[in-house]
C-alpha cells in the first residue's frame, strides 16, 4: 500500500527537525511545495546560520588548491559539475564557458548554438511557461532562457556574451541581468545597455512538439 | 604558503629590511574575500534546505563553480552576484534531482534578491510572515512543530487532538504555507 502523504511529510519533517539531510523518495515530488515550505520553516527555527569552522577550512583548502591557470582542466570542470559532455571539451560550447579572458569570444554574435552530437531535450510542457517571462532551463551542457509568446517559443543562451556568467531573469524590468557586470539583455538577446557594446546572446534552438512539450537542442 | 607579517595589505609585492623585493602571495587574500562571500551563500542555501549537511554540499558546489571567476581578482560585489546566480542554479538542480523532476517542472522558488550584508534574520522574519498568513489552526501546528520543536505527540496534547489528526493538519498547513510564501 502506498505511503500516505501525511506520513511521508512527517518523516521528512522529523529528519529536518533533527538536523538530518533531506531524504526524499519516489512519490515525494507530489508534495514538493509542502517539502520546500518545511525546509524553510526548519531553517527559520535555527536562525541565521554560519559555516562551521571545519567546513570553512575545507572550503579554504579547495579554493587555495585550485589550478592557477586561467582555464579549468577537464577534470576540474567535471568535479565542479559544469556539465561537461563526455569528450566535448576542446573548443565548442564548453571552451566558451570556461574562457576567462575578457576578449571577444570566438562565436559570432547571436549565432545559434548547435552542439556536436546535439539532441532535443524535453524541458517541460508549454503550459509550464508563462507568457513573456524568461524561464531558465538546461539541456545537458546548454543553459537557456525560454520565452513563450502564445503557442510559440524562443530561446537564448543563459550565459552572458561578455564573461562566462549565468544571467538571471529580472521580472521587474523584463530583462536578463548579468551578475558580473552592470549589463542586461532583452528577451530576444539584444544588449539593453548603451554603455557596453556587446554581442547579442546566442540563439538556442527550441521547438514545441506535437504533444505540446517544449524541447531545446542541447547535449 | 606564508604571509609576510610586516605587510598585511594586499599589494602584490613588498620590501623586507634588506631592500629586497619579496613576492607576497595575494591568493590568500582572494580566498578570504571569497570565504566571506560564501558565508552569505551558505546562509542563503541553509535557509532553503533546512539542514547543515545539504547546505555544506551545495555551498561547496557553488565554491567550485566560482573558482575560475575568483581568480580574476574581481571586486567583492561582482563576485557576490555571480555566486548567488550560481547558488540559484545549484539549488534548482538539487531540488530537481531530489524530487526526481525536471527543472522545468519545479515552481520557481528561488528568491532573486542578493543579500547585501552579513547573515541576517531573514529566514525567521520570512517564517513569521508566512505563518501570519495562515488560519489559526494551521499556524499553531507549524509554530509548535517548527519554531518550538514540539514532537507530534506534544502538539497533539497541546491542541487536544490526536497524533493522526495533527499529522494531516501538518501536511495541509505546509501546503497552505507554500501558497502564502511569495518566493515558494
Amino acid at each position: 500500500m502506498p505511503e500516505q502523504p501525511e506520513n511521508r511529510i512527517e518523516r521528512i519533517v522529523e529528519d529536518l527537525l533533527h538536523g538530518r539531510r533531506l531524504r526524499l523518495r519516489a512519490g515525494d515530488a507530489e508534495e514538493k511545495q509542502a517539502i520546500i515550505a518545511a525546509a524553510r520553516l526548519a531553517a527559520a527555527r535555527s536562525g541565521p546560520q554560519r559555516m562551521s569552522p571545519a567546513f570553512r577550512r575545507r572550503l579554504a583548502q579547495i579554493l587555495d588548491s585550485s589550478p592557477r591557470e586561467p582555464r579549468l582542466t577537464r577534470r576540474a570542470a567535471l568535479v565542479a559539475g559544469l556539465g561537461v559532455a563526455a569528450g566535448a571539451v576542446a573548443g565548442g560550447i564548453v571552451g566558451r564557458q570556461l574562457a576567462s579572458s575578457p576578449a571577444p569570444l570566438p562565436l559570432s554574435a547571436s549565432s545559434p548554438v548547435v552542439p556536436r552530437n546535439g539532441r532535443w531535450t524535453d524541458v517541460g510542457a508549454l503550459a509550464d511557461f508563462s507568457e513573456g517571462q524568461g524561464k531558465l532551463v538546461r539541456a545537458g551542457a546548454v543553459g537557456a532562457f525560454v520565452f513563450r509568446r502564445g503557442e510559440t517559443v524562443t530561446a537564448v543562451s543563459s550565459m552572458c556574451s561578455h564573461l562566462p556568467c549565468e544571467l538571471w531573469w529580472e521580472r521587474g524590468s523584463s530583462l536578463l541581468e548579468c551578475p558580473c557586470h552592470p549589463v542586461s539583455f532583452t528577451s530576444d538577446g539584444k544588449p539593453s545597455s548603451p554603455s557596453y557594446t556587446l554581442p547579442a546572446l546566442n540563439e538556442v534552438k527550441v521547438r514545441v512538439s506535437a504533444a505540446g512539450r517544449v524541447e531545446v537542442l542541447g547535449t | 604558503m606564508t604571509l609576510d607579517p610586516r605587510s598585511p595589505s594586499d599589494s602584490s609585492a613588498s620590501s623586507d629590511d634588506s631592500g629586497e623585493v619579496v613576492e607576497l602571495p595575494n591568493a590568500t587574500r582572494a580566498t578570504d574575500i571569497a570565504l566571506d562571500e560564501l558565508e552569505l551563500v551558505y546562509a542563503f542555501i541553509y535557509a532553503r534546505v533546512g539542514n547543515r549537511a545539504d547546505a555544506e554540499d551545495l555551498t561547496q558546489q557553488v565554491a567550485m563553480k566560482a573558482i575560475p571567476r575568483l581568480r580574476q581578482g574581481a571586486p567583492a560585489s561582482a563576485i557576490r552576484g555571480y555566486l548567488f546566480a550560481t547558488a540559484r542554479s545549484v539549488l534548482g538542480a538539487f531540488w530537481s534531482t531530489r524530487l526526481g523532476l525536471s527543472q522545468a517542472e519545479l515552481h520557481e522558488d528561488l528568491a532573486l534578491a542578493v543579500p547585501q550584508g552579513p547573515p541576517s534574520d531573514e529566514s525567521t522574519e520570512r517564517a513569521r510572515r508566512i505563518l501570519a498568513g495562515l488560519s489559526d489552526n494551521y499556524r499553531r501546528v507549524l509554530e509548535l512543530r517548527f519554531l518550538h520543536g514540539y514532537s507530534l505527540k506534544e502538539v497533539a496534547a497541546e491542541m487536544r487532538s490526536t497524533v493522526g489528526a495533527v499529522k494531516v493538519m501538518q501536511l495541509r498547513a505546509l501546503r497552505a504555507a507554500a501558497k502564502v510564501d511569495p518566493d515558494a
